[in-house]
């Protein structure tokens, strides 16, 4: 069982609350600096584990650890709302993809219907992928207003009674702004989905 | 596999990308997916797509979210913040189709796996020195050579004197931290080519290639000084056994290493 540097960045990576793992190497080829990205674990006593692991496979590698500051990630779902992590729309399939975040739960929702439609369709995926129940649909067209590049509207219908929510936004994109659209059309109405269990429960 | 027909995937279908799915197979003609491909499948991607960036976020349950960047480089903390702990490939520029960044990350996901249950099924997941699996395969693998072409070697039996009391009196913690102790030192101890195990609670064994039993007190001259240096007070007790001079069975070298060590045991407590 000869070590190699990939079992050495295995053992790097099964530390507690190791994120990534970057290594430097000498032109022969060693290993000669290691960074460490940590996330709810005190670094010093990472390091110290690391720099020990370090002496086992390349006793000359400089280990540095540093704190990733995820707090900026906790707060993608804005104090409780789904908010959008990711549209991306793909020409000639005329098909896009919107990923959500919910306190760092993460959907994922596809259509095929170009940017507007399509990036309503996908929305309301991706919210029924987090586990919402997302009893509305969408009417008549998206609207831009006035032309490409301006707000867009969203209007959706209840399934269950004669109500109408109305979204708009204006984002980067037809697809970015009628996901966001969509969220502000919805967002407030949500209930939490069956079954949630908070980040870190 | 030449024969086999490789569709590519639609625009969100999870079909194996052809050229993915070929250096999945050039892979593991040369060896084992691992930690190694993931880092060859983002160059390869950055490669096809001419991206200037690429990481991949691979949450798995055994070791949680793990970022990889082309190149082994590090992803720096604003960038790990952006992308937290949500799995997928993401490219700068985005321009990947979600079919192939779907396919990379499954493969990637799939390769981490691989190693980290290979990793596991061999090592000791207090000590990460080799488990009683592996060292059993060892030591036959060894006792073979030994009989074969009359390679020698030493087998040792090592046990921590008194563990049970400090398990019993300062708790489990105490105990695990004093074995992760003897262990580092023990992987600190060895040569390159020798392998050290944990084949029981506080048991341990070293398996010296090409050392016969009077060459034994270097390696444990070399123990005792590493677990000086720890600053914990851990004492031991070894039994040895040769091959061939003792035997060439890996049952019988363990039997007389064992009962060796107890003697040895025996007449400390006298």
């Amino acid at each position: 069982m000869p070590p190699t540097e990939e079992d050495f960045e295995l053992e790097l990576r099964s530390l507690p609350g190791v994120l990534n793992v970057g290594m430097g190497h000498r032109e022969n080829g060693d290993v000669d600096s290691v960074t460490l990205i940590v996330h709810g674990q005190d670094p010093g006593s990472i390091q110290g584990v690391a720099l020990q692991i370090a002496s086992l496979y390349f006793p000359d590698a400089v280990v540095t650890v540093e704190d990733a500051d995820l707090d900026t990630a906790d707060r993608i779902g804005e104090n409780g709302r789904v908010a959008l992590v990711r549209a991306a729309f793909e020409g000639p399939e005329n098909a896009c993809e919107v990923q959500l975040n919910f306190e760092g739960a993460i959907g994922t929702g596809r259509s095929s219907s170009g940017p507007l439609i399509g990036g309503v369709e996908a929305t309301l995926a991706a919210l029924r992928d987090l586990g919402f129940d997302v009893p509305y649909h969408l009417i008549g067209a998206v609207n831009v207003a006035t032309e490409r590049g301006w707000p867009v509207m969203v209007t959706l219908r209840s399934n269950l009674h004669d109500v109408d929510r109305i979204g708009i936004a204006q984002s980067d994109g037809d697809l970015a702004s009628a996901a966001k659209a969509t969220l502000d059309a919805l967002n407030r109405y949500l209930t939490l989905p069956r079954n949630f269990r908070p980040r870190g429960s | 596999m030449s024969g086999a027909t490789v569709e590519h995937a639609d625009a969100f279908g999870h079909a194996y990308e052809p050229w993915l799915f070929q250096t999945m197979i050039d892979e593991l003609s040369t060896g084992e997916l691992g930690i190694s491909f993931v880092y060859s499948v983002l160059e390869l991607l950055a490669e096809r797509h001419g991206l200037k960036d690429a990481v991949v976020v691979i949450t798995d349950g055994a070791m949680g979210p793990q970022a990889f960047r082309l190149g082994r480089e590090t992803v720096d903390a604003e960038q790990l913040a952006k992308l937290g702990s949500i799995p997928g490939v993401y490219c700068d520029p985005d321009i990947v189709p979600f079919g192939e960044r779907d396919a990379v990350h499954t493969a990637c996901r799939l390769s981490l796996s691989l190693h980290y249950a290979r990793y596991s099924a061999a090592h000791d997941p207090l000590t990460n020195i080799a488990n009683r699996r592996y060292f059993d395969t060892a030591l036959h693998t060894a006792a073979v050579q030994s009989s074969r072409y009359g390679w020698h070697f030493t087998l040792v039996l090592a046990d921590l004197n008194g563990f049970k009391a400090v398990n019993d009196s300062s708790g489990h913690a105490v105990g695990d931290d004093l074995l992760r102790t003897f262990g580092f030192a023990l992987r600190q101890s060895v040569r390159r080519g020798d392998t050290a195990a944990r084949i029981g609670g506080d048991e341990f064994a070293v398996i010296l290639s090409n050392a016969e039993s009077n060459e034994v007190s270097g390696f444990t001259d070399r123990l005792s000084s590493r677990l000086a240096m720890s600053g914990k007070s851990v004492a031991f007790t070894i039994g040895t056994a040769s091959s061939p001079r003792d035997s060439s069975n890996p049952d019988e070298l363990l039997r007389i290493a064992d009962a060796r060590l107890y003697e040895k045991k025996a007449r400390d407590h006298a």
